[in-house]
């Protein structure tokens, strides 16, 4: 059956498909399933690699730093998924009734961070956070709260809410975009129905912003969410994963067995637990708020 | 929701926002400070002013520093990238919105995985890959890989912008008897011009920012990219702060002018991309 006006032959239609579908599959789809193959192997990268099944995966499960790395990257996503979010629905509240000209001057300085490159931006705040000249410690002792002056970065307990500041403050404008592009899809007429039944700002924010914003809250999750289970920029940039595995999370541990110790069969079996992990995060968002944003609609 | 009716309330919120748009702001605004700075101001403190703005300080990140050379390998990367990306994309993407082949549900969902894998998790195979074909060390290695990893989002992007035009135009065209490329080159891509330029942008800035492909497929300075170079000139001049941020804003100076420059393309395409 013909899908348009335009379809032609099966064989002339692939000349268009070809060019990109063969780049793709040599340098993307093909890596992916080589990177499958070579996670249940053992392989130095010199000598041939050698078949263990599923061991590079039981090592994995019974490895304590591959555990510290997941429970990090799940600590980490409460700056990278939580506070931008919240933060972000906040302030599209806030600035949604503003005038055009400040709402917009608002939005592209909150926005800004979100364009640039997060490797720039670890080697930025990396010097922001230095104890010694760095403009942070000097702004708190500048306002007499000297005492609070802490090594950030080289702090065991600081160095993960440090690293994951600097998330929130990428993500935050960017989740409040979305969610005002969001919040202008909605029906006006349902604000003025609730001003009419009197409802407060706080009940209208509750019972027909939040619900109605469903969809975009999935995308900002799923977003979100994926690039706390990516990120590598950043913390390599600021940390490498220290002080004694602070913040050490899966890719950081991936690059320091693979490209550090040549250990690539274990490497390549977290970056599928990654994918996997990726996988299954979007299919509980899809499933959880998905389905509730049906149930309002 | 509704227009707060407390005047000193709403001032306050107000003030609170701009207050916040400020904090968020600082660090780029500190860059710029520290980077006209000269090493003595530096150690004056951080929010202290420089007498008189030494742009020396850009001279030495430009030569010193190489970025000159990180400049020039990202404009050389990200052209390739951003021009193949794009045409790709708009023959995959004209394949998926009009034309019918075997396995099309299934190149579709291999064709997203791509777009849900991220570059981290295929990073090993590919740089064997590379270095079997010798390209490791090459502009190609730079380039190749991130026309390969944009093809998924330029050809879903622009496969559902083509199906938002009218279909009358396309079948009167086809009556008037134009062959497809014909009708791809003065119809479709003439239409798509908005549609491409908002993808354009945003692979401009993904390619421009990309981190892990020239971390891992090149390790030669004269390759490096602009990012890549930063962190390598962090490594060797961690004391000159004030070089240090020259470079810093070097690399993100052209990402400022492009973003203030499309904001409401950007914002909008954005919008319409992830909510897709």
């Amino acid at each position: 059956m013909k899908r348009s006006a335009l379809d032609g032959t099966q064989h002339t239609n692939f000349i268009y498909l070809l060019p990109g579908l063969l780049l793709y599959a040599a340098f993307v789809f093909g890596p992916i399933v080589a990177a499958l193959g070579l996670s249940l192997t053992s392989w130095d990268g010199l000598s041939m690699p050698r078949w263990v099944g599923l061991g590079n995966y039981a090592d994995l499960f019974s490895d304590s730093r591959f555990y510290i790395a997941l429970r990090n990257n799940a600590e980490l996503m409460i700056f990278y998924c939580v506070l931008p979010l919240v933060l972000g629905i906040t302030l599209a509240a806030c600035v949604w009734n503003l005038k055009q000209r400040e709402q917009l001057a608002l939005r592209t300085f909150l926005f800004l961070p979100y364009i640039m490159p997060t490797a720039v931006l670890g080697i930025i705040w990396a010097w922001l956070y230095n104890p010694a000249f760095g403009p942070f410690n000097q702004f708190l002792r500048a306002i007499g709260l000297g005492r609070f002056a802490l090594p950030w970065l080289g702090d065991f307990n600081f160095v993960l809410p440090a690293v994951g500041i600097v998330a929130t403050w990428y993500f935050f404008g960017f989740c409040m975009v979305i969610f005002l592009t969001g919040i202008q899809r909605i029906d006006p007429s349902l604000f003025d129905a609730a001003k009419v039944d009197g409802a407060s700002a706080r009940k209208t924010f509750f019972w027909i912003t939040l619900p109605l914003l469903m969809p975009e809250i999935r995308v900002v999750l799923l977003l979100t969410v994926i690039a706390s289970i990516k990120s590598f920029d950043l913390i390599f940039t600021m940390t490498r994963g220290g002080p004694a595995n602070a913040t050490l999370v899966p890719n950081i541990y991936m690059y320091q067995l693979g490209f550090e110790l040549n250990r690539f069969g274990a490497a390549a079996a977290i970056a599928i637990v990654g994918a996997l992990l990726t996988f299954a995060i979007n299919y509980a968002i899809h499933r959880l708020v998905g389905s509730r944003s049906k149930g309002v609609a | 929701m509704s227009r707060s009716s407390n005047i000193p309330a709403a001032l306050f919120l107000r003030l609170l926002l701009w207050l916040l748009a400020f904090v968020t702001i600082t660090p780029f605004l500190l860059l710029l400070l520290t980077s006209i700075k000269s090493k003595a101001d530096v150690l004056r403190g951080a929010f202290a002013l420089p007498a008189y703005p030494h742009f020396e300080n850009y001279v030495d990140a430009w030569n010193a520093g190489h970025f000159n050379i990180y400049f020039w390998n990202s404009i050389i990367v990200v052209i390739p990238v951003v021009a193949v990306s794009v045409f790709l994309g708009l023959l995959t993407g004209f394949a998926f919105a009009y034309l019918s082949f075997p396995l099309r549900r299934t190149l579709f969902a291999i064709l997203t995985l791509g777009m849900m894998v991220p570059a981290e998790a295929f990073i090993i195979p590919l740089y064997y890959e590379m270095r079997y074909l010798g390209l490791i060390n090459t502009y190609a290695a730079l380039i190749i890989p991130q026309i390969a990893m944009s093809i998924p989002f330029s050809t879903i992007f622009l496969a559902s912008a083509m199906q938002q035009l009218p279909e009358e135009v396309l079948e009167a065209a086809v009556l008037d008897g134009a062959g497809r490329f014909h009708i791809l080159r003065k119809i479709v891509i003439p239409l798509m011009i908005p549609a491409m330029s908002t993808l354009a942008l945003f692979l401009f800035i993904w390619t421009w920012n990309e981190f892990l492909i020239p971390f891992i497929l090149v390790n030669d300075d004269a390759y490096r990219t602009l990012p890549l170079g930063m962190l390598f000139f962090q490594g060797r001049y961690t004391v000159n702060t004030p070089v240090l941020t020259a470079g810093a804003v070097i690399v993100i100076f052209p990402l400022i002018l492009t973003y203030l420059v499309f904001q409401r393309r950007f914002i909008a395409g954005l919008t319409a991309g992830a909510t897709k």
